[in-house]
């Protein structure tokens, strides 16, 4: 069975032609436009183009790393301000001195994205918000920034000769080209997915070895850099600037433009920036009405179309998105579990060694003093009544809390407290009680995460689309659909992890965990939720993973499946171990039957 | 002792636009973005009952109040409501911003551009105290956001609904199993917070004219007052707002710029959320 109907391929074949074709005439159109319009019309389309520009910005943060905020505004002044001091005060060459603007727009988004190690949603709104009231006070109070009265900037001149503004449309032009192409090459990179994993769920983030806070920064910063370099370019285009041109309403303004082109699409920002440019037209003598006007598709946008124009136009044509790595890639016969045996330095004999492990809430002993050995290539298992202490337990391995004393030894190496992407890296992978998948990226997409650690590359392999990242991606999809295939859902590769039954999302995550080549596997309730003949199918797949010597923490409650499948159980309860052995002693300890049976 | 009461007037407003933040904030974990624009709403009603249509100053007040209770709960409906997890689905941000800008320019349209002197309370009547000449104004400021601050900490920790409320601020759906209709609630909490925001607005008026802008600087004090003395906390508002109008008045005493002024609550504001991300 090929895993991809001939028929959408197609069908993508077709409308990506189709979609190639309309870019290639906008291209052609925009580039020719100076030749037939008036004066008047190339500086408003070099307008647009400057909000195309600031949008694509805001959407590599707000839809790509889910930051939303509203400093774009102080973003694009802190561009625009610079380069325009430098060029008049200075003397230094304009094309330097709007890459230094783009760079101090670019050190502003450290404000932002270093609040964000601490805080999120509403509070980062309000740092952003102080970002954009400090900057505005700044601008109207210093005397270097003209005030509130503006800054006039030198004529932009090149070699002496003044730069027309045909030749300023070409320039603006070219960098909304670039930003484009930046934002599509980032996007479509593992950078990209890094970004949008982090933003769909941090923990499940850190959980495939991403270190979230990092690339966050690094994501905020190209966004602020894009900005800024808009700013620069209008400092340029209007020869004039005052803080009345970065306010509170140009944010506003993009936030809208972004949210109506289709936040987290690719050419959403643009769409929106040029449908919304075009709305003051209808409200030509009523600014009020116009801002009421923004308002409103704020507010109905956010609700009934969050996806934006683009993203409702790509419902209808889901093919295009299909993967193409795995377009027509015959499907193997003969892979088994072997692969997911990585041949690390076996630097113990016990894979996970937790020694007298305590955890305290506020005086409140969750786990106490507990000590517990997984045995290389075993399946231990961890059983306990509700409130035994075993989520705390593993959040304490897994270095989402930090013990209040006690070590944790993994691979004979101490790693209590270390964050939880270290521990991917390490090899210790897990899936969670409450499945955590990352639902805006495609099945195939959330596995190929789990194998992001094996097919790393740089920010500038990513930009530049160089030779290794086109072949580490290749490698990351084609694995991630072996992945699938062993696991059964292949054929469900390009659909959201959302429309996938409860089993075959546990399911998803196991493979997100395995394909990362885990010496140890941490499952945490995986049978929770599943009918019986799936929960026999998981024994199945689980035996499979230890024998290729992967070792296996699991906590369940499924008595019946524990009691088949472990090859040592940990039982504890109140936070202290009650019993640690084989599944007949355990089963025979009158300490467990009474504690944990109720006999 | 002037900068003292002064510092303490300024600050019990600011407490009080806290405490509008801090009540929808304590039911959905939610910052309602456009409160600053129902503070005005409701000065602006009670502005054209008293001043256009000569109504007794407590009818304007009652109209304000009225007003926003109605605003409030429209707020929750339509911008709200059908995001459903408010934890995941952030768009709320971006709703209530939208609402914010309607409002605003609606009653730009409605009021127009020019700002309304506000009365005082008391006509403005000016006594002597410690040594200081202050407006009678002033002291009630201070001491009506006590009282409404003192009994919304009663209603909270007294009563069936304030229990409830607690409920609702810690798991919605948890609350709605054990029989409290949570949708209830929260609508609750948006009308009161329209309540205390139109009281607020009243208060703040006379300072700022009663304009369709009135709010526009000192409404995101308000943010910084809720945010600096740790969000949906009623003693953190009260908290915050007196420490910022303290610190503002004794720099302005100082001889600080007030353009520097409004920079600096939000300086404070950043590095409470870096440093004290709960509050103070």
């Amino acid at each position: 069975m090929p895993n991809m109907s001939s028929a959408t391929e197609s069908r993508q074949n077709k409308y990506l032609g189709a979609l190639y074709t309309l870019w290639a005439a906008c291209f052609v159109l925009f580039l020719l436009a100076p030749f037939f319009v008036g004066r008047y019309y190339v500086g408003y389309i070099l307008i647009i183009f400057l909000y195309c520009i600031l949008s694509i910005g805001y959407n590599i943060a707000s839809g790509f790393c889910g930051i939303i905020h509203f400093a774009t505004a102080s973003l694009y002044a802190g561009g625009a301000y610079t380069a325009a001091i430098l060029y008049t005060e200075w003397g230094l060459p304009f094309a330097l001195s709007a890459i230094l603007g783009a760079l101090v727009a670019g050190i502003m988004s450290f404000i932002i994205s270093f609040s964000a190690y601490k805080v999120h949603g509403n509070y980062l709104v309000l740092v952003s918000f102080g970002l954009l009231e400090v900057v505005t006070q700044i601008l109207h109070g210093s005397s270097f920034t003209g005030g509130a009265a503006g800054y006039s900037m030198a004529r932009w001149t090149f070699f002496g000769e003044p730069v027309n503004m045909t030749v300023k449309y070409y320039v603006v032009f070219a960098i909304l080209v670039i930003a484009f192409i930046v934002q599509r090459n980032i996007a479509k990179s593992q950078w990209g997915r890094d970004f949008l994993a982090m933003k769909d769920n941090e923990f499940a983030a850190a959980g495939v070895g991403i270190n979230f806070r990092k690339v966050r920064i690094i994501g905020f910063f190209i966004s602020a850099v894009i900005s800024g370099l808009a700013g620069a370019m209008y400092a340029a285009y209007a020869g004039y600037i005052s803080p009345d041109s970065f306010g509170f309403p140009l944010s506003i303004l993009i936030l809208l433009m972004v949210m109506a082109g289709g936040s987290g699409t690719l050419s959403g920002p643009v769409v929106g920036a040029f449908v919304i440019s075009l709305v003051p037209e209808v409200f030509n003598d009523q600014p009020a009405l116009k801002v009421i006007f923004y308002g409103l598709m704020l507010i109905v946008i956010t609700q009934v179309m969050p996806t934006g124009i683009v993203g409702k136009i790509k419902e209808k044509f889901r093919e295009v998105d299909a993967n193409r790595h795995i377009r027509g890639v015959q499907p193997e016969t003969d892979i088994d579990f072997a692969k997911y045996a990585k041949k690390r330095d076996r630097a113990s004999e016990d894979i996970l060694v937790v020694k007298g492990l305590t955890k305290q809430y506020w005086g409140l002993t969750a786990v106490s003093d507990l000590d517990l050995t997984v045995r290389r290539g075993t399946i231990h298992a961890l059983i306990g009544p509700n409130g035994a202490g075993k989520s705390t337990l593993v959040n304490c391995i897994t270095g989402l809390v930090k013990p209040t004393r006690g070590e944790v030894w993994f691979n004979g190496e101490n790693i209590t407290g270390m964050e939880p992407y270290h521990l991917a890296k390490k090899g210790m992978t897990r899936t969670y009680q409450h499945v955590l998948l990352f639902n805006s990226m495609p099945v195939i997409d959330n596995v190929a995460a789990g194998a992001r650690l094996d097919k790393h590359y740089g920010i500038f392999h990513a930009l530049f689309q160089t030779r290794k990242k086109r072949r580490m991606d290749r490698e990351a999809y084609l694995e991630a659909h072996e992945c699938l295939q062993l696991l059964g859902i292949a054929d469900k590769a390009n659909d959201i992890p959302e429309s996938l039954s409860a089993g075959q999302q546990k399911l998803l995550e196991i493979g997100r965990a395995l394909i990362a080549k885990p010496d140890l596997l941490l499952l945490d309730e995986p049978c929770a939720g599943l009918t019986d003949s799936e929960t026999e199918q998981f024994a199945d797949l689980i035996r499979k993973i230890r024998d290729q010597g992967i070792s296996i923490l699991l906590i369940e409650h499924h008595m019946n499946l524990v009691m088949e499948v472990s090859d040592r159980i940990t039982v504890i309860d109140h936070g202290v171990k009650i019993a640690e052995g084989t599944p007949e002693q355990v089963a025979n300890d009158p300490v467990v039957r009474r504690a944990y049976l109720g006999e | 002792m002037q900068t003292v009461i002064f510092g303490l007037a300024y600050g019990a407003m600011y407490s009080l636009m806290a405490l509008a933040i801090g009540i929808v904030f304590s039911t959905t974990r939610i910052i309602n973005f456009a409160y600053a624009s129902v503070v005005m709403t409701g000065a602006m009603v009670a502005y054209w009952c008293i001043g256009v249509y000569k109504l007794p100053y407590l009818a304007g007040l009652a109209a304000g109040i009225g007003f926003n209770i109605i605003l409030c709960v429209l707020l929750y409906k339509l911008c709200v409501e059908k995001l459903g997890n408010l934890h995941v689905n952030l768009g709320w941000i971006i709703t209530l911003f939208g609402a914010a800008l309607i409002i605003d320019n609606l009653a730009l349209m409605a009021f127009g551009t020019q700002s309304n002197p506000f009365p005082f309370l008391f006509g403005g009547k000016r006594i002597d105290l410690f040594g200081a000449n202050i407006l009678l104004h002033e002291i009630f400021i201070i001491l009506i956001a006590a009282v409404i601050g003192l009994s919304y900490q009663m209603m909270c920790s007294r009563t069936k609904i304030g229990r409830a409320l607690r409920a609702v601020s810690h798991n919605p759906q948890t609350a709605q199993l054990m029989g409290i209709n949570s949708t209830f609630i929260i609508i609750l909490s948006f009308a009161l917070a329209g309540v205390v925001s139109a009281i607020a607005g009243c208060l703040i008026a006379p300072y700022t004219y009663a304009s369709y802008t009135m709010t526009a600087s000192i409404g995101l004090k308000g943010f910084a007052a809720a945010l600096i003395g740790g969000l949906g906390d009623t003693k953190g508002a009260f908290i915050g707002g007196i420490t910022l109008g303290l610190t503002e008045q004794l720099l302005t005493v100082l001889g600080v710029s007030p353009s520097l002024l409004g920079s600096f609550s939000f300086i404070i504001m950043i590095l409470v959320i870096i440093f004290l991300p709960g509050g103070s």
